[in-house]
């Protein structure tokens, strides 16, 4: 396979790209673009892509067109696709630092414990500012990683399956505060808290695509530094070692920023659940590339899923609107079967 | 690991245990109520008595619910623990639950069917589709048969039919405002209104389950060893399947999803009764009644006035006796 290497002076940047990279960063792009201008036209106001062009060139305020495009559907495509690409991300993380195909942040308590912060915050302080949701949903979700993690911990032989099991343990208790919670909070409270727990983009607005947009500009440069760990990490601690990886401490950081990834998208639109695991098997599946080409892609599929799954989710039973978080489930269930059945990775099952 | 050398001697001790319980279910609540007008409120009632109404509108039938519902519950988790030789298998693990919420919301929210005579028979065809799928995933799975792979099938069945719940009642106000309690699995006094309809699964899976007992244990040695004693191992995990799904359904139609119970009855029956199934599973229906008659009185003392679902108390008590058993047998 033709590849291209580049290497700075002494080496401080240096990466290796397989030609199969760019064209499916190409194909890419093209399928987030259509998906942009579908999402912008279609829609209870049907808008045609002439009447979409004219309004992103040159908007006339005042006009529903303008309305429709910049104030709803913009930037809610934009927080599917933010949302969409952090998820990905912490879910390709998570799999390859655990090592496990079915890592994912819905599974392993991660979401569950960003869902349990922010409910209480949604039913206990409604008056709560925005801003405050990523990081309560933050310490949610890593009080739950870190509990999960702990109690995982132990002996090596079936460890990710012991993650995840542990997870789905963990992940139930925290379910069952939460349910608490909204059984005993105002029944309207309990009804913004339960939308908003089915993993919704609907009420997304140009304040939740900033905060996201800040959130992952922040996590960029971790990124980019998680790519040389990830790289030493997924063939397991001793070679991690091996190479020259501080294995304890990268293995928890790299974990950190996954948390943190999957709690900021959490805490802005609710738990959408599957879309890491999707992605990034996704990605896996059809290309083995490095780790840094891995999670580009995995970052633009993640984007791709869940503004495709907030189409459908708004189009099919129109004028009722799904939830991108259902439709999610209902499709990442049974990839989720599919990926038991095929029993991937180094001898899982 | 067993406290008695002999299951008769258990059989006292839990005995005891049950009757006092179900003496401090009906004298404790948000009002205490004496022992001797408790027993007053039996023998000669007096309807312009308010402790007596107490105990007889309110107290006796969400006793007579937790007890129906625990042994139910219990018997369920234990059947499916013998028959997958699992020790981490539980009706809401396995998807069962789910499944019967799913038939329940479905049946009342698309074909409006809300009488209390189908609660029990959606709720059974929903567990009974969701059994079929995790059964169907687990046996063509090329690595079935693991502990992992049944649980993670059961997680992903719950995953999706959760799903589905959850977008009608959000589609649906008036079908969010009638499952929200239920469907965090709450013991109430109106659940006794379904145990007339409930009350034939719940008789007939239980006696099922105690006429197949003896099976049970041959079953639970593995495929191989029950056919060479004799055992149609197909046909009985086949019945023993229907006996699990018509025992949680029935407890689901009254009680809505409590999580956790058929997984940790069976664990605490068998330190007092060893592996036997002919002890375990009757003995597991008196501790199951014994374990949500406790647990229903801790909902309503803990955080009294304010009552905590009886399934959110059970989940909390559960997962954490399940990340235990997953650190042992993984």
């Amino acid at each position: 396979m033709s590849h291209f290497i580049y290497r700075s002076k002494h080496e401080a940047i240096s990466f290796r790209v397989t030609s199969n990279v760019p064209v499916a960063l190409l194909v890419l792009l093209f399928g987030l673009g259509g998906l942009l201008l579908s999402s912008l036209s279609l829609g209870s106001y049907h808008l045609d892509l002439a009447q979409v062009w004219h309004t992103l060139i040159s908007a006339q305020p005042g006009e529903t067109a303008t309305t429709v495009i910049w104030e709803l559907r913009l930037p809610r495509f934009l927080a599917a696709c933010l949302v969409g690409m952090m998820l990905g991300l912490s879910g390709a993380i998570l799999q390859t630092v655990t090592r496990n195909p079915l890592a994912d942040p819905s599974l392993v308590g991660v979401s569950q414990g960003a869902s349990l912060a922010v409910v209480a915050l949604i039913v206990l302080w409604p008056a709560a500012p925005l801003e405050l949701r990523p990081l309560i949903g933050f310490m949610g979700a890593i009080t739950a990683a870190g509990l999960v993690q702990w109690i995982a911990a132990g002996k090596s032989s079936s460890a990710s399956l012991r993650f995840i099991l542990v997870g789905v343990g963990i992940s139930a208790s925290i379910s069952a505060c939460t349910n608490a919670i909204l059984t005993y909070g105002q029944v309207n409270q309990a009804a913004a808290a339960l939308s908003w727990l089915a993993g919704s983009v609907h009420t997304a607005s140009w304040g939740e695509c900033l905060v996201l947009i800040l959130g992952l500009l922040l996590c960029l440069p971790c990124l980019v530094w998680s790519i040389r760990p990830l790289t030493g990490l997924r063939f397991g601690p001793e070679v991690a070692i091996g190479l020259g990886v501080n294995q304890r401490r990268d293995r928890f950081l790299v974990i950190a920023l996954a948390v943190a990834l999957a709690a900021l998208a959490v805490s802005m639109t609710g738990p959408l659940g599957f879309i890491g695991l999707i992605a990034a098997q996704l990605v896996h599946r059809v290309l083995r590339v490095g780790v840094g080409s891995h999670l580009l892609l995995t970052a633009l599929v993640g984007g791709c899923l869940v503004a495709l799954a907030d189409l459908v989710g708004r189009t099919v039973f129109a004028p009722i609107q799904l939830p991108a978080g259902l439709v999610s489930a209902a499709i990442g269930a049974p990839v989720f079967i599919a990926l038991i059945f095929r029993g991937t990775g180094p001898k899982q099952f | 690991m067993r406290l008695f050398s002999n299951p008769m001697q258990a059989l006292p001790l839990i005995l005891v245990l049950l009757i006092l319980a179900v003496l401090l279910h009906l004298g404790f609540g948000a009002k205490q109520i004496s022992l001797m007008t408790t027993l007053n409120a039996f023998i000669n009632f007096d309807a312009q008595n308010f402790d007596h109404i107490v105990i007889r509108q309110m107290r006796i039938p969400r006793m007579i619910t937790a007890i129906s519902v625990g042994a139910a519950l219990s018997v369920a988790g234990a059947l499916m623990q013998g028959v997958t030789r699992n020790p981490l298998a539980d009706p809401g693990l396995l998807a069962l639950m789910s499944g019967a919420a799913f038939g329940v919301v479905i049946g009342a929210s698309f074909f409006a069917i809300e009488a209390d005579i189908w609660m029990p028979v959606l709720a059974a065809a929903g567990a009974l589709a969701a059994a079929v799928l995790v059964a169907l995933i687990v046996l063509l799975a090329p690595s079935g048969r693991s502990p992992a792979v049944l649980l993670l099938a059961g997680a992903a069945v719950t995953a999706f039919l959760s799903a589905f719940v959850s977008g009608i009642n959000i589609l649906n106000e008036e079908s969010f405002s009638t499952f929200r309690v239920w469907l965090s699995g709450s013991i109430t006094a109106d659940a006794i209104q379904m145990l007339p309809y409930a009350a034939p699964w719940l008789v007939g899976g239980l006696v099922l389950a105690l006429v197949s007992a003896r099976q049970v244990t041959v079953l639970s040695m593995g495929h191989e060893a029950a056919t060479g004693l004799g055992v149609n191992a197909t046909a009985l995990s086949i019945r023993l399947l229907i006996c699990t799904v018509v025992l949680t359904a029935a407890a689901v139609a009254m009680v809505g999803p409590l999580g956790f119970v058929g997984l940790v009855v069976p664990h605490a029956t068998r330190l007092l009764v060893g592996s036997d199934y002919r002890w375990i599973i009757p003995c597991s229906a008196l501790v199951g009644a014994l374990f949500l008659l406790l647990v229903d009185l801790a909902a309503r003392i803990v955080m009294a006035p304010v009552e905590v679902a009886t399934g959110v108390v059970t989940t909390l008590l559960g997962a954490p006796l399940f990340v235990l058993l997953v650190r042992r047998v993984l």
